[in-house]
């Protein structure tokens, strides 16, 4: 029993790794502008499409649709945020709850990239895109690593680092903290905040669109795939929704509950565990396993 | 504004009423349907906007309560025996209840965490109504057998849709008499400024409480709706895309106002009913014109239709 709870539990970790990129995707976006995503999951669909294409179409090498795809969602994600939310933003009449049209708005946004891939002739045939490394697996005592697995957690890793070194260490970084922890202070010592919005649309897309090319080989890829968001809300959720590093263990502790659940209780139970982790948490634990206290804005 | 709704605002529910008698004979089945299809969103979208519109509390839960409502007066008629008029009541009131049960830690919450907590709990419900085979037939779904009304069968579209207006006018009315109380009062301050409400005396757990109460019976009579007109209902029914597409429609009529909410219902809820008809080759269109009608309503029209009206902004105006 031993060996298969390890087993489960390490490729829980692989899993619970792309969960945590779309995490930190939708926790960047809500701690800048309180915008819960609604359209992460599709972000997630319409990124592993374009690495499909740039692979399979335009034949560029495995590593470039990386690039590729992050840079066309990054545009696109920027471009939602400059045209669609600046206008909603711009037309709200004071005291009115914008909060409700700009998560409207995410889900129109979702509804337009189902709608657009589902569209295409392209995507009528169902594709997977093929695995990253292929080779035999690594043997660490009982559990059993593919190559493919390993890649995925350290591409993940990588990129949660990069994030790190570049909020922490670089101006436009800090820059973003600052508009993110205080629009207005941030505006008056003459941070852009428009465009660091904007910045922020486009990483967090940019994130999303990553996941969705290292979860693309292991699923099969349709215009409903973006429904794997659920899983990352879960994620930030454990994590406090407002906590980078929070999120990043709270979408490894899910992916291992999952695998966890499928192996000790049953195998229907495990497309339930998300919602009941967070209505327990959110119940029991509202600022998450990691986070702070909820601080309440007042006015 | 205060106090009980005056006559003129309750006339026109006689019309509907009226409505409801002459129009089955004269009217093709098919707008029958169409009309009893848009009744059973309004009084949906009316509770959800009771919710989201006057109290301002962003939830998600609404359809899973509809789904309740469906099952249970399905349920207590074919395993109980009861009669559709106690049934259905019964259904709306049972999930009313686990509308309160939901609510007691739900209201809590704000804002996003409160947005996915119910989110969650609506894709947790769906999952029970997919996976307790024995009693809602899981993802097959369940058969409708048509109820009959003091010996009146229902089950087609003309039978029903008087009866539909009926229970349509009485939501009407209902809500008309609650946004006019105190209670109502009470949700608009709780809607501005919790702090402020709390400060004026108004007891805002209980207030946010008993709306989403009241919230989720309505969506349990909508669901006793549902069965009056449809002869099998599965848990796509209450889906994720199906509260989408309430939510659309009290957000792009006009948050918190009964004719904005009634404008929305028609138009989102004939839309697809009209690609799906006349514009059959078109179809594989729809989510992204769907997608695209959502987000030009809240670049161009936050307030909804109701609030483009002129008349309507000056009198906002002055108040």
């Amino acid at each position: 029993m031993l060996p298969l709870i390890l087993q489960a539990a390490a490729s829980g970790v692989v899993t619970g790794c792309v969960y945590a990129l779309i995490a930190l995707s939708l926790v960047i976006v809500y701690k800048s502008t309180d915008v819960i995503n609604f359209a992460g999951g599709e972000i997630v669909m319409i990124g592993g499409y374009f690495g499909m294409l740039a692979l399979l179409s335009l034949e560029l090498p495995y590593v470039t649709i990386f690039l590729f795809s992050a840079a066309a969602t990054f545009a696109l994600g920027a471009a939602f945020d400059r045209v669609v939310l600046n206008t909603v933003l711009g037309r709200a009449s004071p005291g009115q709850s914008i909060l409700v049209a700009m998560v409207i708005a995410t889900v129109g946004l979702s509804y337009v990239l189902k709608g657009s891939v589902r569209v295409v002739p392209y995507t009528e045939e169902v594709r997977r895109l093929p695995p990253l490394f292929t080779g035999e697996p690594i043997f660490l005592g009982p559990v059993i690593l593919q190559r493919q697995d390993i890649a995925i957690v350290v591409i993940a890793v990588l990129i949660m680092l990069a994030l790190w070194a570049f909020f922490a260490f670089t101006l436009a970084g800090k820059a973003l903290r600052a508009t993110s922890q205080n629009p207005r202070a941030a505006a008056l010592v003459g941070i852009p905040v428009r465009r660091m919005r904007m910045t922020v649309w486009g990483i967090a897309s940019a994130l999303a669109a990553v996941a969705g090319i290292l979860l693309a080989p292991k699923l099969l890829m349709t215009p409903d795939m973006g429904v794997i968001v659920i899983l990352a809300f879960a994620a930030a959720i454990i994590g406090g929704f407002a906590s980078l590093p929070g999120c990043i263990l709270g979408g490894i502790v899910l992916g291992v509950i999952q695998n966890l659940v499928g192996l000790l209780i049953s195998s229907k139970a495990i497309s339930v565990a998300p919602f009941l982790v967070i209505m327990l948490i959110l119940v029991l634990r509202p600022q998450g396993l990691f986070g702070g206290p909820v601080v309440a804005k007042k006015v | 504004m205060y106090g009980s709704p005056s006559l003129a605002r309750l006339a026109p529910l006689l019309a509907l009423l009226v409505l409801g008698a002459v129009l089955p004979p004269l009217v093709p089945q098919y707008f029958l349907y169409l009309g009893n299809l848009l009744m059973m969103y309004a009084v949906l979208a009316l509770g959800l906007d009771l919710l989201l519109g006057w109290a301002g509390q962003f939830a998600f839960a609404h359809i899973a309560f509809f789904g309740v409502g469906v099952y249970a007066t399905v349920l207590l008629q074919t395993k109980l025996g009861l009669p559709y008029v106690v049934a259905m009541p019964a259904a709306a009131l049972l999930a009313g209840a686990i509308g309160l049960i939901i609510a007691i830690p739900a209201t809590r919450l704000r804002a996003v965490y409160l947005a996915l907590a119910t989110f969650a709990f609506a894709e947790g419900a769906q999952w029970v109504f997919n996976s307790w085979d024995t009693m809602t037939g899981g993802a097959d779904g369940i058969r409708i057998s048509s109820p009959s009304l003091f010996g009146y069968a229902m089950g087609s579209d003309p039978k029903a849709f008087p009866v539909m207006t009926v229970l349509l006018a009485v939501v009407i009315a209902a809500t008309l008499y609650l946004t006019k109380s105190k209670f109502g009062r009470s949700m608009c301050a709780i809607r501005e400024s919790e702090h402020a409400a709390s400060a004026s005396g108004i007891d805002v757990r209980g207030t946010k409480i008993l709306v989403f109460a009241i919230s989720a019976v309505y969506a349990g009579i909508a669901g006793g709706m549902y069965t009056l007109f449809n002869s099998f209902a599965n848990p796509e029914v209450f889906g994720f895309t199906q509260i989408v597409l309430v939510l659309s429609m009290i957000v792009v009529g006009g948050l918190g106002t009964l004719p904005g909410v009634l404008i929305g219902v028609v138009l989102l809820g004939l839309m697809p009913e009209i690609m799906r008809t006349a514009m059959r080759h078109l179809l594989v269109w729809q989510e992204l014109v769907y997608g695209v009608i959502l987000i030009v309503a809240m670049m161009y029209m936050p307030r909804g239709i109701w609030g483009l009206l002129p008349r309507r902004r000056r009198r906002l105006a002055r108040a």
